[in-house]
Formats: structure tokens, C-alpha cells, sequence
């Protein structure tokens, strides 16, 4: 060793590298690039680790440095070439196996001389040369602003495209055309033929201006923008994990969405409070306080995985991240949590640095099926309020609960002398069995008995439905009335409890009866206690029962249903269980004579033996009372627990401890690496998290504010809603793999301007919608121009989903302009949701489409057909489909043969076929019907054989479906 | 309003002469990049023109169906240990036994593939099959697991596997959807299952429930008469308003979906009535004559769809529940064998009879095993078990009769040859003609494709 270094001393130091770079070109690069490139160098790094830089195997992969100079035998390198370990071997068999002898020499030689390299890889950041990244178009500062802002301005930049590509922009579009244009752009709503008349008539230089303040200042602008941005943070009301549970709190996010736009939020404060709205407002009155909670609703909704979502938090911080990076940023950051990116200056470590800030937030809880149900929902009013209204009732509750206690232990006491009265009064009145698949009518086994049974007071009549020896499916349909023959002649049916089945049991009926649903044991009547809103995720379906079986449940909804068997429509079923007969009990709230009818019938014939049921009177009048208090006993947790004080909570996040995550290699959260301090991009400076500042969310919300970037992203979003592409045509990605501006400098001076106006945007709206280039009509596309990406005309567009829900409901004037609020969930006490039965719901409402409720893991299937956002993931723009079944929905489809009828029926109140084709046309299209299509529609009608009003169904269906309802010029 | 039926005349007429309703002038206005779902030509030539995956809801047990293990009978309730996802850190499961399987095997055919006797009919086909049995995946819940056997995603939405096929060959027939999906219920994961994604809407899988209206809005409101002024006064009033404004191909292609979907009216009920079969067939299907439910109709009804030129059928056996998910009780497994075996069977020789075998490949799948042990030696029923299961192909580019790469001696884990769910899909594509890594869509600036970033390779020993 000391010999050694004697001759490295006597060496010149630059005629050593000489020599050592001379044994590395010879020997180790061909080597380097033949065995290891493959796998190993800038276009695929596998296990991390690149060989083609010295900074390559210094940094090394996974396991750390690749070589360690002038030690071979410590050197991973070596290692694996030796082949010693077969975990570490390398290169794999597959791809040629162990190096020769020579070759494994030469590399330890190598490395015993200090692994000389002389690859020195310019400097990187990621995906991106530094200086490049440095350079890079959609980081640069912004130009100073224009002094004098002006739609001439904005036009010339396009015109100074178009002449330089000689291509002459169609004329201005006709009023008409403009209003409907500029009605469905803000509000996605038609106008209304009194507002386009008032509109055309208005020959004031400033009407369109006008015409857009006025849209501007209605709530339903914010409805339509708000949706634009509820597509970009891919908003759903459901979690998206195994279950896809609800998020019954998650429409105050929406609600505050709509709001900010319709308030004119300045957009930089948007993203704050998005990101931190809960620090930001923490000292700020109620109203706001509340507000900033609400909004961070953004985060909150992060789609959530797997089946314990805190296994699987690493995906939903990525989808954070990535959402992070792709809405307010125009960055792929989430590309960057396996590995740096491939193409942007984004690191592993600049992706790790955003997962800290996450990670020490705490984001409100779902549920799950392994973890039950939600928690840690942000309460929106302050904890003393909060501690005011649950104090008294938590006191309230115990007291309750100790009183429930003792009834209990009366009532056990009473339930052996109730059976024992109620076997020696007992009645047989009817039985028999059932077959598989077959129907017994009461009559058909009692005869004229059960016209006249004499009744008191508190006697029951009960209905066991028995199982037989083979027991197996049976789903018992029970039809079943009581009818007073003298007085009032008052009715009872099991019919009237399908609405309300759930209620409670003893469920009360009117005018004082009470229905029992039990089980029927050795021991006597035992009351059913567990109650389900909802079978197999379906909330028509309802039931009582103790474990699966036996059971009473109804299917509530007017249309059957198709589970295990076919349910009919509204109506009441029991089902027994394995040796345990099932019986439903009325309990007589008269003295007097009732008729009984009904009938039994097995709806789930299983090749098996069907049921058996008896029909009983039971003749003593202190039996009801006694049974109805068994039941209240048992039952009466509801009724004796008043419910909770409701405190308003969002589905937010607030601050959790804060803490640095580690590095997780190749994004496995199971390897995780070298710890990352909370920070900024490092493209951007990597500023640091202060100490004490928390998770930093404040600083990112900050620090993402103050990038030129998001200025150009969202006015490029705006641009995009307006016209239907961006002048990015990438709008989510301003990367290398994004596109370049079609016209960069017009970009950045609405950047400048969007600035200067204070991030508003209706500022925006009105510099852009006052152009020419906004109001010219729309045209074919120029050959030279085929995409039309010098906007030398307006881009004709089809109508969204929601626009196109939102026009029918308008012409059949069915739509509720309100704000919605909370879906129609079943109660969160009610949950049961599993990944075998997860939650899946449609609900109608009449309510702008916007309201409607987006499921995660169950595309809504009007959106779904009509190319609506993906609930899952960012969507930047909407795609525009045509396929077939969409055409079957214009044909077929019940919604639509419904609000065509109802516009029908609108225009029969008028006085002839001559004013019907003027109205819908005005309604519909917004202009007079030309004497030809009056004619037509003449025509139509005399050709169609059906009634007045049904001919006229016909051609509203026609008219609808017309490509002139659907699209925009 | 009741529906009606539009009279079969009437409809041959439109079909015939391509354009009743419309003018050739429309079609001539579509360009291509308007039609996501024209024919397209693979990478390469291919035997498989379509495919029909029928899919196992819930974990279908390989060492009581499809590999064999004397060892697990002969040292049956054996104490062993394994590092499971399954009993990692789970209550009673600190001990494990090896449980018998509870069905005989035998040699079936000239190949003499050894299959249990759940499945007596598929075991009569086993010379049209080569069965996989080193399968593995990467999750052992049933939501992934079901997600990832899709579309290769384990966590993540991502388009589905009949998606990709659609978006990489188009579809034959346009009065049909070219991807669809026949499935009683929902089994995991939704409608996630058969999504495109982010691939183009077009490429959506179109749910079948059997039943009555099989597909949303194809049963006529108003009689074909009536249906046919409307139709005739809405393409007068588009044809208009499209010549006003010059040529425009979204409104043509609107326009012209309106003539297909008056023939699906008639293609959809026609394709799903099986009235048209013979005694024989709806017999060897297993099917009563006017039956609309059960997996022989899904399977007759699949023939019938891959016979008119859709591309992609699948086949969902039963949905998140009573499915295959035997943790009570394997005896479970005989009546959801008895629901698939004979129309599968029927299904496999119907095609050969047709000498459809040759261009159609046949995948069965489910979306992982189940555990050869279980907590007690008399545990009935058995675990999650994502490590070996087993699958097999049948017909169009398949070598048949073959079994390929093998599990340990207890089915533990596949040992010879395994095959990750991504190696299936990579061959799948591969029978269709398209090599899995060039079969990409850009999306968000990635390019993505079925099988994702990590490694796959196609099963080179299963291709004819």
C-alpha cells in the first residue's frame, strides 16, 4: 500500500487521469455501454441507478453507491458482477448473465484505481438541463403591464398572426348567434326569447357589454365557472374507495366554489385559501373562518384507496400532488414520486418535499370498511360553541340510557306472563301452505270468517310466515289489509308502512294502531331490532331483522328491483329464517268488527319447498299494551336518545403534527429513503418551511402565488372555457411535454393584465368576450389552418352534459334555479357499506346539473354518456364524443320523451300551429322559424297520425334533437 | 308510452341500402379522425379478430379447479408457515394448515390436462386449451385485484382491457358497440371495470344486463311508423342546418348517429334474441327456450355479439357478492361452477363447430386463488391468495392443449414460469396482433399503455 502511493506521488497528478482515462475509454466504457446502458443510463434507470455519469453510480440506486473508489470488494458493482449474491447478480440471466472473467477484472482493476470517469454529465434538474429549466418559457417573469388595456389590443395579436399566415377572419357574428353565445358561455343556460328581443332591439353602442354585466352578476354564472373548476379538481361526492362511500358534507366545497366565482374571488386568494384557507381565516369573523375551512374542501376530496385508506394514504397524497401541480401549476408533479421526472425539472425529492406538507395535514376521514365510519369532519362553528351544544345533551343521553336500562330489566320480568296470556287467548283464523313460486289468498283457506272478527282494544292479529323443512330463499310477498266493516270504516294495510317501514318498530299506524314486526320463538315474540336503510347498497330497499334472517323489508321505490330475486314495486315482503318464523302483528286501536283480506306469496321460488304461514287472532286486550312496551324497550335507543345537536362540519382538512416524510424509493412507502425538509419546488428557489410554521401549507399556497406560471395557466383556462381550446393546448401541462403557446406574447400579456386587474376573473371575461375575435360567427376551418389555432372564427361547440340536462329542463320548464345543497344520502348511522356491497345511488332532482351527485367508482350515467368530467382524475378539457347510444337517449330515452311532452303541453295553451312553430323556435333556437320550416312543420303535423297534443310531442322530440338545440355557433 | 318493436322489414331496408334515412353525402363528410371505432389494422397479423373474457367474480380457488396437488390431500392439516398479505397480523391466523382439496381430479382428453371434477364439461374442451397455472397478481383484496386483472392498474382508474382492444382494432359492426360487457351485477370496482379513462368515450364498455331492455334506450317509445317521420324531419332539419354552415364533421357525425341508432333499435333485440337457436343449441347452452337470465345465455348472447362484429365481450359471472369468495365454506364453489361449466363448455365447442374457434381467442379468468391452508385444519372455506391461481386461453392464435408453468407442491406459490397479470395481458395483446409496449395513448404527456411502466413479457410457450 505505501509502495503505492509512492508511485502515485512520483506521478504527475494529470498524467495519472491520463492514464486512467485511457483505461476507461478502453476498457470500462465499452463495457459500461454494451453489459449495463440497457438498463442502467438516462432513458431507463432501473432499481435507480444510472451508469452513465460519474454522478450515476456516485449517487447510486436504491441501495446506495454503486462503486466506492479504490475498494473493490465493498464496491455493490463488483459485487454483482461477481455474481456471488444471487439477489445482487448482474447482468440477469435473461439479458446474457455473468461477464466473462476478462471483463470482471477489468471493472475491479477499475475501481481499485479510484474508478477514474471522466463522464461529467451537465448540470440537471430532473428531467430538464438546469439551464434549460431556467430558461424555460412558462417560468419567465412576466412582461410589465400594458398601460392602457384594451380589446383592440387583444385582437391585434391575433390579427397579427392571421395576416402573417394570410388568412382573412370571418365577419362578426349576428346578435342572435352572439347572445346565445355569450348566455350559454356564462351561465350555460339559453336566454330567454324576451332577453334576446331586448338584446337585438338595444342598438346602444355599450349592449353587449351590458348583456355581459348582467350575466355576470347572476348566480348562475357561478354555477357554470364553478363547474369548470370542479372539473379540474376532479370534484366527487363520493370517497372512490372500496366502498365508495358518500361524502354527505363535501357540497359545501362545491357550494364555495360557485361562490368565489360568482363573488369575483381574486384568483391568487383562491388558491390560498384552497390550499390553507383553514390558516389563512383562522382569525377572521365567523363567516370567514368558516369559509376558509370550507375551502380547503379541496384538498379533502383527494380520492381515497383501497380498502383501509390509511394503508393506501401514499396514492391519495400523490393524487393531491399531482392535482396540486397539473391545476394551479401546469406541472406533472405527480409524475415525479417514483423517480424524477423524466421530462420537467421536477425531483423525487421536490416530490417528497410537497408529501411532507401533506402528510402533516390532517385530512378528514371517509370511512372505510375495516374502519367504520367518518370522523374528523371539520366542525365550522368554534370549539366553545361546539362544547355549548353537546354538553347538555351528552347528559341528556346518559340519563337516557341509565332509564333505558331499568326498563329493561322490567320489561324482561312482564315477557313471561305476556306469552303465557297470550297462549291461552290465542285464535287460529287461518293457514296453509304456500308453494315454490305460488300465491295463497286468506279467503281461499278461511272462507267467509274473515269478513266479521269481533276485536277489542289492544288485541292483536298476527301474521306468521313459517319456513319449511328445506329452508332457502324465501322472500315472502305479503299483502295484507284490515278493514273496519261498521264506524268510520278505517283501513290498515301492510301497504302503508312501505314509505316508512324503517321508522321505528313498534311502528306506529294511524289512529292509534301499532304494527310489531317479530320473530317468532319458543320463548314467545322477539321484536326485531336491526334496521337497514339499504340492501346491497340499493336505498329503496329497507328492512328489520335480527342478523340476515328472519327479516321484514319493503322495497320502496315505484319501479322493481332486481336483487336476489325480483322485487315488486312498492310493496312489503317478509322473509324467515332457518327454523325461525318471522311474524308481523297489528295491535287493535278499537273495539268493534274488522274484515281481514290479503294474501301470501313466495316471489323466490328456488326449486325448494316454499313457505307456510298462519293467520291469528289474539283475544286479549292487555297483550297489545304489554307487547308494544317489550317493543319500545327494545327498540327505543332512537326514541329515547334524542338525536345529537347537528354541527355544521365540512369535509376539510386542518393542521396535523408536522414532520419531513422520507424519500419512499421507486415510490414504495415500504423503502423509505433519506429523510426531505418540507419545501418549494427547487426549481423555484426550494424555499424552506420556516420552523413553527406548521405543516406549510400557508407558505406552498404562498409560494405557488407568487410563480408567473399560474397566472399564464389559469388565463390560459379561461381562454380555453371560452373558446374551447387554450392558447396552451396542453392546459394542464406547460412542460416539456406540453405544448407551446400558439400566440406566447398574447398569453403573457393577458397574464400581465389578469395580474394587474387583481387575479379577477370577470375582468378577464370582459376584455376577452369584448374582442372581434370573441364575437366573429363561426365558420368552416381554413385549409391553412385546419384546427383553427389562429381563431380566425369561432369554434362551433356541442353543448356538456349538464348544458344539454340544463337546456331540456329549461324548454320543458321544469328547472329549479335555486342553489342545491346536501344529497339525499341515507343517514350516516346507517352505513354498512362494504367492498361485496358498496354504496351506488342515482338521485333525480330538477336542480341545474351541476348539483347532480358524482360517484367515483359508478359513473352517473347521463354524464358518463355525454362525455361529462371524470370524477377521478383532472380533466382540463371535456372530450366531445359521438357515438350511437347517445343518439338512443334522443330517441328513447324517458327523461327526454318526458320534457319534450311537457314543452308540448306548454305550447298547446297557444291559440294555433302558426304561433306553436314561432314560440319553439323563438324558445328553442332563439330566432323567427323562416316561412320553409313554418311549412315543414305544417307538414309534420298533417303527417303524423296522433292527437293534437301528441303530434306536437313529436315534433318538440324533433326539435330537440336537432343539432341546432346542441350546438353553439 | 309501451314500446314497440320496429318491423324487421323495415329495418333490413335501412341497413340494406346504408343510408334510408341519410344521404351518402354524410358519410363521405366523416373523416377518420371524426370515427374512434373504424377498422383499424394491428401491429402485425393476428389469428384473434375478437376476444370473449369471462370472468370469475371473487377468487376462484386453482387447487380445487385447475391444479392438482396430491400433497395437500396426503399431508392435509399440516402446520406450515408463510409470509401471507392474507393472516399478516390477523387474529387466529398466527398458525396455519394445509386443507385438502374437496374435489377429485382426473385426466381429461388427448393432452390428458388434469382438471377437477367441478368443472366435468370444460375438462371435456381441455385439448382446445392451454391453461396457465403460474398466474400471480399483485393484490390480495378484491377491489385492486378485480381493478388490476382489467386494466393491469392496482389502485389508480385506468382504461380497460376491452377498451385498449377497441381502441387498437375499431369495431366491425356500427350498429353494435364494439366493447361490451354482459354481467348480472356489479362486481368490484364498478364501472371502473370496463371504463376507457382516459382513452376515448367511444371506447367505453356498453353494460348488458340481461333482462328485458339489455342496453339503456335501444326499446322503440313510439311505433317504427311514427319513429320514422320524426327521424326523417330531424335529418331534413339537420341536413339544413349543416348545409348552412358549410362542412363541419361533428355535425355530420352526429347526424349520422342518429341512422345507427335506428338500426340498433333492431340489431340490439336481434343480436340478444335467441329465439332464432336451435332446440339443440339453447339445450347445450343449458337454456330453457325463452330464458333471458343465467351464464348460458350470457354465453350464447357473447356468440352471438362476436358473430355480428364486436370485438370485445366479457363476461361477468355473478357480482360482489355469493360470488366465488369461498371464506365459509369451498362447498360454495359447486352451484357457481355448476352456473358456468356446461355454457362454457358449450360456448367453446358452439365456436369450434362454427370455425369461429380459429379467430376468436377465449380467456377465463378470475382475479386471484385462493390460500391452500387455512387457520384451522377443519377450516372449511379458504383465503385470499394473490401468489398462484390459475387461466386459460382457448382458440383464435393459441397452442392448444397444453398446460403452462406449475405451482410448488402445495399451490403456494407459482414456482415454474409465473405469469403476472401483466405478462397475461402482454399476450393477450399480443394474440389480437399488437405488441404491448407500442399499443400507447398520450395522455396528461405520458404515453400509457395496458401494461404499464414495469416489465411484462409475452407468453412466448402459449402462442400456436
Amino acid at each position: 500500500m505505501k509502495r503505492w502511493f509512492a508511485i502515485l506521488l512520483a506521478v504527475p497528478a494529470s498524467a495519472l487521469a491520463d492514464a486512467g482515462t485511457e483505461f476507461f475509454e478502453s476498457k470500462i466504457r465499452p463495457l459500461l455501454v454494451e453489459q449495463c446502458y440497457e438498463c442502467h443510463s438516462a432513458e431507463k434507470t432501473k432499481g435507480g441507478l444510472a451508469l452513465d455519469t460519474k454522478t450515476g453510480w456516485e449517487k447510486g440506486g436504491d441501495s446506495g453507491p454503486a462503486i466506492l473508489p479504490g475498494k473493490p470488494d465493498e464496491s455493490l458493482l463488483i459485487k454483482a458482477v461477481r455474481y456471488h449474491d444471487e439477489d445482487l447478480a448482474m447482468p440477469p440471466k435473461k439479458k446474457g448473465g455473468k461477464l466473462p472473467d476478462s471483463a470482471i477484472a477489468a471493472l475491479t482493476e477499475w475501481v481499485k484505481m479510484g474508478a477514474p470517469d471522466p463522464r461529467v454529465a451537465e448540470a440537471k434538474l430532473a428531467g430538464m438541463k438546469a439551464a434549460d429549466a431556467k430558461s424555460w418559457w412558462a417560468f419567465q417573469p412576466l412582461p410589465k403591464r400594458d398601460s392602457a388595456p384594451s380589446t383592440a389590443k387583444l385582437d391585434a395579436f391575433i390579427q397579427r398572426e392571421l395576416d402573417a399566415h394570410s388568412i382573412k377572419p370571418s365577419t362578426a357574428t349576428d346578435r342572435r348567434t352572439l347572445i346565445r353565445r355569450a348566455t350559454y358561455d356564462l351561465t350555460g343556460l339559453p336566454p330567454t326569447p324576451k332577453e334576446v328581443e331586448a338584446f337585438v332591439a338595444d342598438t346602444s353602442p355599450d349592449a353587449f357589454a351590458k348583456m355581459v354585466e348582467r350575466l355576470l352578476a347572476s348566480h348562475q354564472y357561478g354555477v357554470q365557472w364553478g363547474r369548470h373548476w370542479l372539473d379540474v379538481v376532479r370534484y366527487a361526492d363520493t370517497s372512490g374507495e372500496n366502498t365508495d362511500r358518500p361524502l354527505p358534507h363535501a357540497w359545501r366545497y362545491r357550494n364555495w366554489v360557485m361562490d368565489a366565482f360568482n363573488r369575483d374571488m381574486p384568483y391568487d386568494d383562491c388558491v390560498r385559501m384552497q390550499l390553507a384557507g383553514d390558516i389563512v381565516n383562522a382569525e377572521k369573523a365567523d363567516n370567514e373562518r368558516s369559509a376558509g375551512i370550507v375551502a380547503t374542501g379541496y384538498l379533502a376530496i383527494a380520492r381515497r384507496f383501497g380498502h383501509d385508506i390509511d394503508k393506501d394514504m401514499h396514492l391519495t397524497f400523490e393524487d393531491v400532488i399531482d392535482n396540486v401541480g397539473k391545476n394551479f401549476l401546469g406541472l406533472t408533479t405527480g409524475c415525479a414520486r417514483c423517480h424524477d421526472h423524466k421530462y420537467d425539472p421536477i425531483t423525487a425529492a421536490d416530490y417528497y418535499a410537497l408529501y411532507g406538507i401533506f402528510s402533516s395535514t390532517r385530512f378528514a376521514f371517509p370511512g372505510c370498511e375495516p374502519k367504520g365510519q367518518p370522523r374528523d369532519m371539520v366542525p365550522l362553528i368554534p370549539a366553545a360553541q361546539v362544547e355549548a351544544l353537546m354538553k347538555p345533551w351528552r347528559e341528556t343521553a346518559a340519563k337516557a340510557e341509565a332509564e333505558k336500562k331499568q326498563r329493561l330489566k322490567n320489561v324482561s320480568a312482564d315477557q313471561k306472563a305476556i306469552t303465557e296470556s297470550a297462549a291461552k287467548s290465542t285464535r287460529l283464523l287461518a293457514s296453509s301452505q304456500v308453494g315454490e313460486g305460488k300465491s295463497v289468498d286468506f279467503a281461499a283457506v278461511a272462507g267467509e270468517s274473515l269478513s266479521k272478527i269481533s276485536v277489542r282494544k289492544g288485541e292483536l292479529l298476527q301474521l306468521t310466515v313459517l319456513p319449511n323443512a328445506s329452508h332457502g330463499a324465501d322472500s315472502t310477498l305479503v299483502e295484507w289489509s284490515i278493514r273496519e266493516t261498521g264506524g268510520a270504516g278505517r283501513t290498515w294495510s301492510v301497504a302503508d308502512l312501505v314509505q316508512s317501514l324503517t321508522q321505528n318498530n313498534p311502528h306506529s299506524g294511524h289512529d292509534g294502531a301499532a304494527w310489531c314486526f317479530l320473530e317468532s320463538t319458543a320463548n314467545g315474540p322477539v321484536f326485531l331490532t336491526e334496521k337497514r336503510d339499504a340492501i346491497d347498497g340499493n336505498s329503496a330497499l329497507k328492512k328489520w331483522s335480527n342478523g340476515d334472517t328472519p327479516s321484514v323489508f319493503v322495497n320502496s321505490a315505484d319501479q322493481q328491483v332486481m336483487v336476489w330475486t325480483t322485487l315488486q314495486a312498492e310493496s312489503f315482503f317478509v322473509h324467515p329464517g332457518i327454523k325461525r318464523p318471522v311474524a308481523v302483528a297489528w295491535v287493535s286501536p278499537l273495539d268493534g268488527v274488522v274484515a281481514v283480506t290479503g294474501r301470501v306469496t313466495d316471489v323466490h321460488p328456488a326449486k325448494l319447498d316454499g313457505v307456510a304461514f298462519q293467520l291469528d287472532h289474539i283475544a286479549a286486550p292487555e297483550f297489545g299494551p304489554a307487547l308494544v312496551n317489550l317493543g319500545k324497550a327494545a327498540n327505543d335507543k332512537a326514541a329515547a336518545v334524542e338525536p345529537a345537536p347537528v354541527i355544521p362540519v365540512a369535509y376539510a382538512v386542518v393542521e396535523g403534527a408536522a414532520i419531513n416524510s422520507p424519500l419512499q424509493l421507486r415510490g414504495d412507502p415500504e423503502k423509505p429513503g433519506e429523510e426531505v425538509p418540507r419545501r418549494w419546488l427547487s426549481v423555484f428557489g426550494g424555499a424552506a418551511v420556516p420552523a413553527n410554521a406548521g405543516s406549510g401549507r400557508r407558505q406552498l399556497g404562498d409560494w405557488i402565488a407568487q410563480q408567473p406560471i399560474m397566472a399564464r395557466v389559469m388565463v390560459n383556462r379561461i381562454w380555453q372555457w371560452h373558446f374551447g381550446s387554450g392558447l396552451v393546448r396542453s392546459p394542464n401541462d406547460f412542460g416539456a411535454r406540453g405544448e407551446k403557446p400558439t400566440h406566447p406574447e398574447l398569453l403573457d400579456w393577458l397574464a400581465s393584465e389578469f395580474v394587474a386587474s387583481g387575479y379577477s376573473v370577470k375582468a378577464m371575461h370582459r376584455l376577452i368576450m369584448g374582442t372581434a375575435t370573441y364575437q366573429r360567427a363561426s365558420a368552416a376551418s381554413h385549409t391553412a389552418d385546419p384546427d383553427n389555432r389562429l381563431l380566425a372564427h369561432f369554434n362551433r361547440r356541442r353543448l356538456t352534459a349538464e348544458e344539454m340536462r340544463d337546456s331540456l329542463l329549461t324548454a320543458s320548464a321544469q328547472l329549479d334555479l335555486t342553489p342545491a345543497e346536501a344529497h339525499p344520502f341515507p343517514a350516516e348511522a346507517t352505513w354498512k357499506f362494504t367492498q361485496h356491497g358498496p354504496f351506488n345511488a342515482v338521485y333525480d332532482t330538477t336542480k341545474r346539473s351541476a348539483y347532480l351527485m358524482v360517484q367515483r367508482q359508478r359513473r352517473h350515467p347521463f354524464l358518463s354518456l355525454f362525455d361529462g368530467a371524470d370524477p377521478n382524475a383532472s380533466t382540463a378539457a371535456r372530450q366531445t364524443t359521438t357515438v350511437p347510444t347517445q343518439a338512443l337517449y334522443f330517441i328513447n330515452d324517458p327523461f327526454f320523451h318526458a320534457q319534450a311532452g311537457a314543452f308540448a303541453a306548454s305550447l298547446m295553451k297557444l291559440a294555433n300551429d302558426e304561433a306553436r312553430s314561432a314560440e319553439a323556435y323563438r324558445i328553442l333556437f332563439q330566432r323567427q322559424s323562416s316561412a320553409a320550416e313554418r311549412e315543414r312543420c305544417r307538414a309534420f303535423l298533417a303527417s303524423y297520425p296522433a292527437s293534437p297534443q301528441e303530434k306536437w310531442a313529436a315534433y318538440a322530440r324533433v326539435l330537440l334533437a336537432s343539432n341546432e338545440f346542441m350546438h353553439l355557433d | 308510452m309501451k314500446p314497440h318493436s320496429i318491423p324487421r322489414r323495415q329495418f333490413l331496408a335501412s341497413a340494406v341500402t346504408g343510408s334510408l334515412l341519410f344521404p351518402g353525402i354524410v358519410q363521405q363528410l366523416l373523416a377518420d379522425n371524426a370515427d374512434p371505432l373504424a377498422p383499424k389494422q394491428p401491429h402485425f397479423p393476428a389469428k384473434a379478430k375478437r376476444v370473449i373474457f369471462l370472468f370469475m367474480t371473487g377468487g376462484v380457488s386453482h387447487v380445487d379447479t385447475f391444479d392438482p396437488k396430491p400433497a395437500l390431500t396426503r399431508d392435509h392439516g399440516k402446520e406450515i408457515k408463510a409470509d401471507h398479505p392474507e393472516i399478516k397480523k390477523r387474529p387466529g391466523y398466527e398458525r396455519i394448515y394445509l386443507k385438502r382439496p374437496q374435489w377429485e381430479f382426473a385426466k381429461h382428453g388427448q393432452c390428458g390436462t388434469e382438471v377437477s371434477a367441478l368443472f366435468q364439461n370444460i375438462a371435456q374442451c381441455v385439448d382446445d386449451i392451454a391453461l396457465i397455472r403460474s398466474m400471480h397478481t399483485s393484490h390480495s383484496n378484491h377491489y385492486n385485484a378485480t381493478l388490476g386483472m382489467h386494466t393491469g392498474s392496482f389502485a389508480q382508474s385506468r382504461p380497460s382491457i376491452g377498451s385498449w382492444a377497441t381502441y387498437g382494432l375499431g369495431t366491425l359492426n356500427r350498429n353494435l358497440p364494439g366493447f361490451v360487457v354482459i354481467a348480472p351485477k356489479q362486481t368490484y370496482a364498478g364501472t371502473q371495470v370496463f371504463a376507457s379513462d382516459f382513452l376515448p368515450g367511444a371506447h367505453q364498455g356498453t353494460l348488458v344486463v340481461p333482462g328485458a331492455e339489455p342496453i339503456a334506450n335501444v326499446a322503440p317509445r313510439v311505433p317504427a311508423s311514427r319513429q320514422q317521420l320524426e327521424l326523417a324531419a330531424l335529418r331534413q332539419i339537420n341536413e339544413e342546418h349543416l348545409a348552412s354552415r358549410g362542412t363541419d364533421p361533428l355535425l355530420a357525425a352526429r347526424l349520422q348517429t342518429f341512422e345507427t341508432a335506428f338500426g340498433m333499435q333492431m340489431a340490439v333485440p336481434d343480436a340478444f334474441d335467441l329465439k332464432q337457436e336451435s332446440d339443440a343449441t339453447l339445450a347445450s347452452y343449458g337454456l330453457q327456450r325463452g330464458q333471458t337470465t343465467g351464464f348460458g345465455w350470457q354465453c350464447l348472447a357473447a356468440r352471438r355479439l362476436v358473430e355480428r362484429g364486436v370485438r370485445f365481450v366479457e363476461l361477468i359471472d355473478t357480482g360482489s357478492s355469493g360470488n366465488w369468495d369461498a371464506h365459509g365454506d369451498m362447498m360454495t364453489h359447486g352451484p357457481l361452477a355448476k352456473n358456468v361449466d356446461q355454457p362454457i363448455a358449450a360456448l367453446l365447442r358452439d365456436l369450434k363447430q362454427r370455425g369461429m374457434l380459429d379467430d376468436t381467442l377465449v380467456v377465463w379468468t378470475t382475479e386471484f386463488g385462493r390460500t391452500p391452508f387455512n387457520n384451522t385444519a377443519t377450516a372449511k372455506g379458504r383465503e385470499h391468495h394473490p401468489w398462484a391461481f390459475s387461466s386459460w386461453f382457448a382458440g383464435g392464435g393459441v397452442k392448444p392443449g397444453i398446460v403452462h408453468g406449475a405451482t410448488d407442491e402445495i399451490g403456494l406459490r407459482a414456482v415454474e414460469k409465473p405469469v403476472h397479470v401483466r405478462d397475461f395481458h402482454a399476450t393477450i395483446l399480443h394474440l389480437m396482433g399488437f405488441d404491448h409496449e407500442k399499443l400507447t395513448y398520450r395522455h396528461a404527456g405520458l404515453d400509457f399503455r395496458l401494461t404499464g411502466v414495469e416489465e411484462s413479457h409475452v407468453v412466448k410457450e402459449v402462442l400456436a
